[in-house]
């Protein structure tokens, strides 16, 4: 009996994966060879010699670089003030940097569209106010590659500095104690100790910057189209326009596919060299530098960073949603609600893209979590043979960028027998495989951390399997549930880069109107909608982090 | 009767239980002892009903419990467990987690409450019975795990190393309760671990085992005083293992720490005394402890405290032979 629920689960886990991951990528490779008269390589000769897939390639390639290596450059020293100094207001920095990881980036850079835009930003107005400049001068301009970068780094900085903070303050003050025991001065111990120690977290951070930017859809969107230049995803994108070409779209998903699966492994391999695996833990002392008036500074460099990426972005957002016309200095006369006021009850959109969105934000989050749960469990606990096969395919989709992932479920489910394309199904799928490894590997560490013999108790005392899993191992995974369904459900209200190749009019969601409002240039709906997506992303954070009691008992138990 | 027959389990082709046969009469208080990898804790999961035997089978009573491909679960197996971690359930009170077994039995409330109610009385909990386990100290949390086990009142209790967290002082403690609660309560008690002490202070019978297999059975006296092999006799620790030159026999023997005589000058005619020079004492208290180096060999020495020689004086070694216990030649080598 026992066996065979196990094996149950493993099978319907198993199928589900493979129809998540495999399915796709198939489609893909079949279509990325297939013309007219069946097999040709043609697609992939065009891939590598017409100037318009090549040229992409190269500006994505050049500015997801200067993202990772600005996202270092900055994360560094900014998770050293947070982590290791006496810095004041570290914990309101690390709460704005965590901000700006959850703002999605079309949003962010339709706010500097606002705040830079080359005739209308206003911080280009205020230049000119304040140089007495031309109206043809714009000394800001988001629509060309530098501010695309500019705009991409703001958004994934947080990544890189997450690793970096937490890999700081990781690190026992014994190892930096043991070299100024043995007389090295404190920079040197930086240098010598500390430094190489992170390089790991550094090295990480720097590739998931990288990927991050180099997939990214939205906010490329946004910024290029006007400019008249492609990123990989956009190029990607325009083959779907009319007319379509899907087996080129195809062929240009390949090199992006088989970079973020190099760069991932390439991760997996810095991180996981023996030897740079810090002990210690949460317990571990740590030494806090004391920085004097240098305090100033540190928090002036940390609020730079926080002002381009939280405060004038929001502000101007803000500013948008609530003045009559947008960007200008608020006052008691230009105040208004009209903007609320069309898009709640006149906009068309409205109406059905919220509907779509929480239908599918709801969906998505209670599949991927249940998925989660069952394969998660049977890997941690190896409950079946094949578990590691089970554990590769749950993390696969991680290799998968949004929008390739897009290109191959419009390939797989727009032919028979599965024609899904249209309905809110084929965006259900595509909303779980992209976010279903969040919240496995939050429900694999979890289950992880719940020693077996808690389970082999219960069983001893008379409970069947299933019993276990309802009164000892769900109860302790719970907190670690509601983690992963929020995390889930944030991650689906903001997806744009597989949607916008799978909606349709009646399926839109928010972030698709939002898109599309964006191209007829209406700021301030624009704004009302975004401001309403981060309301509720905040919402649902700050239930995800208001932890059970649960989870903290059993920490103390266990330690 | 708890019966293995032939017992087999390998881990990826490994044989880590490699064929073990052992009968424990009903009641009895029996010790899995031996170092870690010997394949204790293996067999008590085995017992329990968590791993099935690749070969042989294990049964209760007469009635089969396991064989290869044919375990029954550990829930209809009436046994209960202490575990290493004590598994107490963190998000349950002292007495829900007490009560478990019993809510799972479908007993009416009251009886529940007054079985419960009468063990947490017996391991000293009933003034703790609503705190959380993450609030209990390391011993009140093993009684906890008592209670927990005893209430369903099983036919056999496994320990599985349920000191090994304890500091010293409570691991004598708990040693005598283990072994009081079942005088008092007759279950069948079946207790792993790798300290020979604790062996030695609770069971009746103890089973030495050395790679997965048994390498002796028998009565706490038997394996302290007369190990049959170089491994028994090492592992158990209270007796040195010495050629048989030095007792006038032709294989290796054993013989305990305060079996051997120590003496300062050398002795009259009739035994012939080994010489040998001390090379470190270690005050006791209520012993001292000697180490000679005498023939090549290094032998340990147990003698009360009022025996005293300075480290590198000349003693006489003396080896009576009613203490030495010939070893058997087929065990040689150490761990």
């Amino acid at each position: 009996m026992r066996v065979d629920l196990s094996r149950v689960l493993f099978a319907l886990a198993a199928l589900a994966l493979v129809v998540m991951v495999v399915l796709p990528l198939g489609w893909l490779v079949v279509t990325s060879v297939s013309g007219a008269h069946g097999f040709t390589l043609e697609n992939y000769v065009t891939l590598f010699t017409d100037a318009t897939m090549i040229r992409p390639f190269i500006i994505t390639l050049g500015s997801s670089a200067a993202v990772a290596i600005a996202c270092v450059l900055v994360a560094v020293p900014m998770g050293w003030c947070v982590a290791r100094t006496d810095m004041p207001l570290r914990r309101l920095v690390r709460i704005l940097v965590m901000a700006s990881l959850v703002t999605p980036p079309f949003l962010g850079a339709i706010a500097w569209e606002l705040l830079a835009a080359p005739n209308t930003g206003f911080l280009n107005q205020v230049a000119r106010a304040a140089f007495h400049l031309d109206r043809s001068v714009h000394p800001f301009n988001v629509y060309s590659v530098a501010g695309l970068t500019f705009v991409n780094f703001l958004y994934t900085f947080p990544y890189a500095f997450v690793f970096v903070a937490n890999a700081l303050e990781r690190i026992p003050a014994d190892l930096e104690d043991a070299s100024a025991i043995l007389g090295a001065h404190p920079a040197q111990t930086a240098w010598r100790v500390t430094l190489p120690l992170i390089l790991p977290a550094i090295l990480a951070g720097a590739l998931i910057a990288f990927l991050q930017s180099m997939t990214v859809f939205g906010s490329a969107a946004v910024l290029t189209l006007p400019a008249g230049f492609h990123t990989m995803t956009t190029r990607i994108w325009s083959l779907f326009q009319f007319p379509p070409k899907p087996a080129l779209a195809a062929a240009a998903s390949m090199p992006m596919l088989l970079l973020t699966f190099a760069l991932l492994r390439a991760q997996q391999l810095v991180l996981g060299r023996k030897g740079y695996a810090l002990v210690g833990g949460k317990g571990a002392r740590r030494t806090i530098a004391r920085l004097g008036a240098w305090k100033w500074a540190a928090l002036a460099f940390c609020g730079l960073v926080l002002l381009n990426a939280i405060v004038l972005p929001y502000g101007a957002l803000l500013d948008a949603a609530f003045v009559k016309i947008a960007p200008a200095v608020p006052t008691f006369t230009n105040l208004t609600l009209a903007h609320v006021n069309f898009v709640f009850f006149q906009l068309d959109a409205t109406p059905v893209a919220l509907r779509n969105t929480m239908v599918l934000a709801l969906g998505a989050a209670t599949i991927a979590t249940a998925l989660a749960l069952v394969v998660g469990y049977l890997v941690a606990r190896r409950a079946v043979p094949g578990w590691n096969v089970l554990g590769f395919l749950a993390n696969a989709p991680i290799a998968i960028p949004s929008i390739v992932l897009g290109v191959g479920l419009f390939l797989a489910y727009t032919r028979p027998p599965l024609l899904l394309f249209g309905t809110l199904w084929i965006m259900l799928i595509a909303f779980v495989t992209i976010e279903f490894p969040a919240a496995y590997q939050q429900l694999t560490a979890v289950a992880s951390s719940i020693h077996p013999e808690l389970e082999e108790a219960a069983r001893l005392l008379g409970a069947t399997p299933l019993r276990v899993l309802r009164d000892v191992t769900a109860p302790l995974m719970r907190s670690g549930i509601v983690a992963a369904w929020c995390f889930v459900f944030i991650g689906a209200i903001r997806e744009i880069s597989a949607a916008i190749l799978l909606f349709t009019a009646p399926t839109r969601t928010i972030a698709v109107v939002i898109y599309d409002l964006n191209e007829s240039g209406d700021t301030g709906s624009i704004a009302v909608l975004g401001l309403l997506l981060m309301v509720v992303t905040f919402a649902v954070l700050a239930l995800a982090n208001r932890v059970p009691v649960i989870t903290t008992a059993a920490e103390e138990y266990r330690a | 009767m708890l019966e293995l027959r032939n017992v087999v389990k390998r881990f990826g082709g490994v044989p880590v239980v490699d064929g073990v046969d052992l009968m424990i009469p009903d009641g009895a208080f029996v010790a899995l002892l031996g170092p870690s990898g010997c394949g204790k804790t293996t067999l008590l999961r085995l017992i329990a009903g968590f791993l099935s035997p690749d070969a042989g089978e294990i049964s209760v009573g007469g009635k089969r419990l396991s064989a290869p491909g044919a375990v029954v679960p550990p829930e209809r197996r009436r046994m209960s467990m202490i575990f290493q971690s004590y598994a107490l359930w963190p998000h349950m009170t002292v007495e829900q987690n007490v009560a478990y077994g019993l809510r799972l039995r479908r007993l009416p409330r009251d009886e529940i409450a007054r079985r419960v109610a009468t063990i947490c009385a017996a391991v000293q909990l009933d003034t703790l019975m609503q705190r959380y386990p993450g609030e209990l100290s390391g011993g009140q949390q093993q009684r906890v795990a008592l209670a927990r086990s005893l209430v369903v009142e099983p036919q056999t209790l496994l320990l599985d190393e349920p000191l090994s967290n304890l500091d010293a002082n409570l691991r004598e403690e708990m040693r005598f309760e283990i072994r009081r609660l079942h005088d008092e309560f007759r279950y069948t008690t079946v207790y792993v671990t790798h300290d020979q002490g604790e062996a030695m202070a609770t069971a009746d019978l103890i089973v030495v085992l050395r790679g997965g297999r048994i390498e002796q059975t028998g009565t706490p006296e038997d394996i302290y005083g007369r190990p049959r092999s170089e491994f028994v006799a090492r592992f158990v620790g209270g007796a040195n293992v010495l050629p048989g030159r030095f007792a006038g026999l032709d294989a290796p023997f054993s013989i305990r720490l305060e079996d051997v005589a120590l003496l300062s000058a050398a002795p009259a005619a009739g035994i012939a005394p080994i010489e040998g020079t001390v090379v470190r004492r270690v005050f006791l208290g209520s012993a001292r402890d000697y180490v000679v180096e005498a023939g090549g060999e290094v032998v340990r020495i147990t003698t009360p405290p009022q025996i005293d020689v300075q480290p590198g004086e000349r003693v006489w070694l003396g080896f009576p032979p009613e203490r030495c216990h010939r070893l058997e030649p087929t065990a040689s080598g150490g761990e």
